[in-house]
């Protein structure tokens, strides 16, 4: 009986850290978005900087992504504004501020019903396969353990907003009829 | 620095793949598409260097374009304790922890997970091995018994070259070299993609060098003429599934000085030839997430090589093929494989060599079970697993291997390994009886008939099918320590290896005493053509044990993006124990020890500066000892075009780096100051 209970709470302990590591390996790949969104941002030219609030404003629905882009991103600035890293909710108005959204795989369904007249000008990153094709610009893939990128140039356009061919040219470009 | 999340191991044919100690360097997009994820995002398991119980490094593709190397070898002059000696301008010898030979390396070398070492000889052909550097991701060095993971002739260590995903070199680029010894080297690549899920690039090369001044023992003759081309294409149709497959084809027509035997006197004899090999290989690999926390890989690889040059007609052709799982359950993670591989190892008779059995066919399998957990969360992780595999020479080989990381806080780890390393005869140890350079009879006793003294009698090394494998019982104990801007890195080991490779007369293959009788009887003449019918054999053996210590410590500073720095120490103590009446085959007693500075800078935006200066102390190789000095300058011209200049062995001057002369056909050169100029642009 005793080995029992040892086995059990050996099997405990191994799942204990088996989600702790998980944690930290999901840890590097939003530390990791983070420093391709901060790129993303910094290489591309908005017409329609949110210039009123003072600051650069990079959402994310994903409280835990949020604290990471956070301490990533400390004291970094994109074209001289300081960056902000914000929790918001995609079904309230506070999303219209963004310059970046990225929605995380979580919240696809969510990101579904989102009124897309509120991010005229945001550049919206995201990490489902279909993520373009439902409205999105920029779309994180993994390949061969790293973190890789297909941009809809055109799409982006169509928010004003202009990425540099340093960044493009590291991407998978996503057309129009695709 | 060694620990920088741009630096990162990752083992794909093993499973084993160590991301950074921190996680984000600096947020350079270069940097940023240079690091791995995480444990189950492919095929990889994802493990911090800085906590792993393995002594490891990796060769960064910054430090190998900043270094103005012309060729994989080469390169590996940059990894600190590696045993790198340059035979020629065009040969080497290389190994960790042992004394390299041209053809005894027990070092097996891998590029994208595909051996290239050569069961004939159990050495690799470094001279025909060309990567072109440029689209060389990273090289992961093991030094120590890679069996586990990567099977039998893996006991000094392992050199896995891995490239670029096709998806990161969709663009055109354009590398021109020059030098003082090099004529050209023009080297083409161009990328693109494949539809929306795939990206391909294909290169092509050519080289022409010249002959070195200064040769040993006759003009030096290693001039060099060289031709590859070669494709990569890769497919991700999905997040979950990718397919890499790549091939290539490189023809080498070099000249070598060499020695072998006269049909005449029965003598090594010094020749000035040319050889040629022609070395094609194709490959394929799916890599596929079967859930989060599992994954699934298999590999398929066929690889030719066949060279021409005197004396002997090779044609080496093989067949690999590879599948693993990895799963994780909680901690625990559980990693195991399956592999085959099949080398066809055709043979012509000649006068020096010939086949007791005409062995054409190595024949190997097996599988491999690993289990990793921690013993206390956080601190103490313990791994054991074995391989176990079969040879068509020897049969079963197990080698297993425990290994165990404590860390005690996030700033030091120490970790400790007990593994037992196989490696299996080449075919020319099991199966050839080589000729090798004649006994003279004045050796044995003298007549005072100059004819018969001085006659040397044919001489052969018989290869013995009842030879051992050799164990190899590896002992390791590192220990790391990381700041934020410098680490270091200590790791001490013993090896002990039985059933070694070993040199011993047949005593009964000459009779010796027979032709003394009829020399004593006046019957000259009838000695003479006795003489000339007598062979001396030499048997290989496995009696032998062998003994190497040692340790390697480097230290890394980064203190800024623009400079960075390694200094390493590394020493060895080599040695055997004999039975009565036999020779060492591999290296003899020895001590080395090396000096190993490293540094990149970057003072200005435009203009970087990189120095290697490596100090040699051995007397493994019969050459005095050297300090070698490499300088590069490189000047970013425009965005996408760089110049650059190298100096190479600017203290050592002209000098020899190897000179063990008991190896069948090489005839080392001495090895030079030279110059290369560069220029590189990608559009």
């Amino acid at each position: 009986m005793l080995a029992i209970r040892r086995f059990v709470k050996l099997v405990i302990t191994l799942a204990i850290l088996g989600l702790a590591s998980e944690v930290s390996a999901a840890d590097k790949e939003a530390a990791l978005k983070a420093g391709f969104m901060f790129n993303f941002a910094r290489y591309s030219e908005w017409q329609g900087l949110a210039k009123p609030l003072g600051y650069f404003k990079l959402c994310s629905p994903d409280i835990e992504f949020v604290d990471t882009a956070s301490w990533v991103l400390h004291k970094q600035r994109i074209h001289e504004l300081e960056i902000r890293v914000s929790l918001v909710e995609l079904d309230s108005l506070s999303i219209n501020q963004c310059n970046l959204l990225f929605v995380p795989a979580a919240y696809r369904k969510t990101w579904l019903t989102v009124d897309r007249a509120l991010l005229p000008h945001t550049m919206l990153v995201g990490e489902t396969p279909d993520f373009i094709h439902q409205g999105g610009h920029i779309r994180f893939f993994l390949l061969a353990g790293k973190i890789r990128f297909e941009v809809a140039p055109e799409e982006l356009k169509k928010a004003d907003i202009t990425m540099s061919s340093k960044v493009l040219r590291l991407s998978r470009v996503v057309k129009e009829e695709q | 620095m060694k620990y920088s999340a741009g630096v990162l191991w990752s083992l794909c044919l093993a499973n084993y793949s160590f991301a950074a100690a921190e996680p984000l360097p600096n947020l350079d997009l270069e940097s940023l598409m240079a690091t791995d994820v995480q444990a189950t995002s492919a095929m990889k398991r994802a493990q911090s260097a800085f906590t792993t119980a393995a002594s490891l490094y990796v060769l960064s593709k910054e430090d190998i374009r900043a270094s103005g190397a012309v060729s994989v070898a080469e390169t590996l002059k940059l990894v600190p304790g590696l045993e790198v000696r340059q035979l020629d301008s065009n040969q080497w010898a290389i190994t960790a922890r042992g004394v390299a030979g041209r053809y005894t390396s027990k070092l097996l070398v891998m590029v994208d997970g595909q051996s290239v070492y050569n069961p004939s000889f159990a050495g690799v052909y470094w001279e025909t091995l060309d990567v072109p550097l440029y689209d060389i991701e990273r090289i992961e060095v093991i030094r120590g018994q890679g069996g586990l993971l990567w099977g039998s002739n893996a006991t000094n260590g392992v050199i896995n070259i891995i490239t670029k995903n096709s998806l990161d070199t969709r663009e055109t680029l354009v590398q021109v070299s020059s030098g003082d010894q090099l004529n050209y080297d023009v080297g083409l690549r161009h990328g693109g993609n494949i539809g929306s899920n795939g990206s391909y690039r294909i290169y092509g090369s050519v080289r022409d060098s010249d002959a070195a001044k200064t040769g040993k023992s006759l003009p030096a003759n290693d001039e060099a003429k060289q031709q590859s081309i070669g494709a990569r294409f890769d497919f991700a149709p999905n997040d979950d599934l990718s397919i890499l497959t790549q091939l290539s084809y490189t023809h080498t027509d070099m000249g070598q000085n060499l020695k072998a035997l006269s049909l005449a006197t029965n003598q090594n004899t010094l020749y000035a030839e040319r050889f040629e090999r022609d070395d094609g290989r194709i490959m394929a690999r799916a890599e596929h997430r079967v859930s989060g926390s599992s994954n699934q890989m298999l590999q398929a690889s066929w690889a030719v090589q066949n060279g021409k040059q005197l004396y002997l007609e090779e044609r080496f052709q093989t067949l690999d093929i590879d599948y693993q799982m990895n799963s994780l359950w909680g901690a625990t993670q559980l990693d195991w494989g399956l592999n085959y591989r099949n080398s066809y190892l055709p043979f012509e008779e000649n006068y020096i060599i010939s086949s007791d059995e005409d062995i054409d066919r190595l024949e190997q399998y097996g599988a491999f079970l690993q289990l990793q957990f921690a013993l206390i969360p956080e601190q103490l992780d313990l791994s054991f697993g074995n391989k176990s595999e079969h040879n068509s020479f020897t049969g079963w080989e197990h080698q297993p291997v425990a290994r165990i990381t404590w860390q005690p806080n996030i700033e030091h780890v120490l970790w400790s390994a007990i593994s037992q390393g196989v490696r299996i005869p080449s075919l020319a140890e099991f199966d050839y009886d080589s000729a090798i350079n004649g006994t003279r009879v004045g050796e044995y006793f003298q007549t005072g008939i100059d004819a018969i003294d001085s006659y040397h009698v044919r001489t052969v090394l018989n290869g013995n099918q009842h030879v051992e494998p050799e164990k190899s019982l590896s002992y390791e104990l590192g220990y790391r320590f990381s700041k934020q801007d410098w680490s270091f890195d200590l790791a001490l080991f013993h090896t002990q290896s039985k059933d070694v490779f070993a040199v011993q007369p047949n005593p009964d293959s000459a009779n010796l005493d027979q032709i003394a009788a009829l020399l004593a009887q006046g019957k000259i003449i009838e000695a003479q053509q006795a003489l000339r019918s007598t062979v001396l054999e030499f048997d290989v053996a496995s009696n032998a044990d062998l003994n190497v210590k040692g340790g390697e410590a480097l230290v890394a500073w980064r203190p800024s993006a623009n400079f960075r720095a390694e200094l390493g120490y590394s020493q060895m103590a080599y040695r055997y124990r004999l039975q009565e009446n036999t020779q060492p085959a591999i290296g003899y007693d020895s001590d080395s020890k090396q000096i190993f500075a490293k540094t990149g800078w970057q003072p200005f935006k435009k203009h970087s500066f990189f120095a290697l200066f490596r100090s040699i102390n051995s007397d493994a190789y019969s050459v005095d000892d050297y300090n070698a000095l490499d300088l590069s300058w490189a000047w970013q011209l425009m965005p996408h075009s760089s110049l650059s200049l190298t100096g190479k062995n600017l203290l050592a001057g002209s000098h020899l780096e190897y000179n063990n002369t008991s190896e069948t056909f090489t005839v080392p050169n001495y090895i030079e100051q030279s110059v290369v100029l560069r220029f590189m642009a990608e559009f």
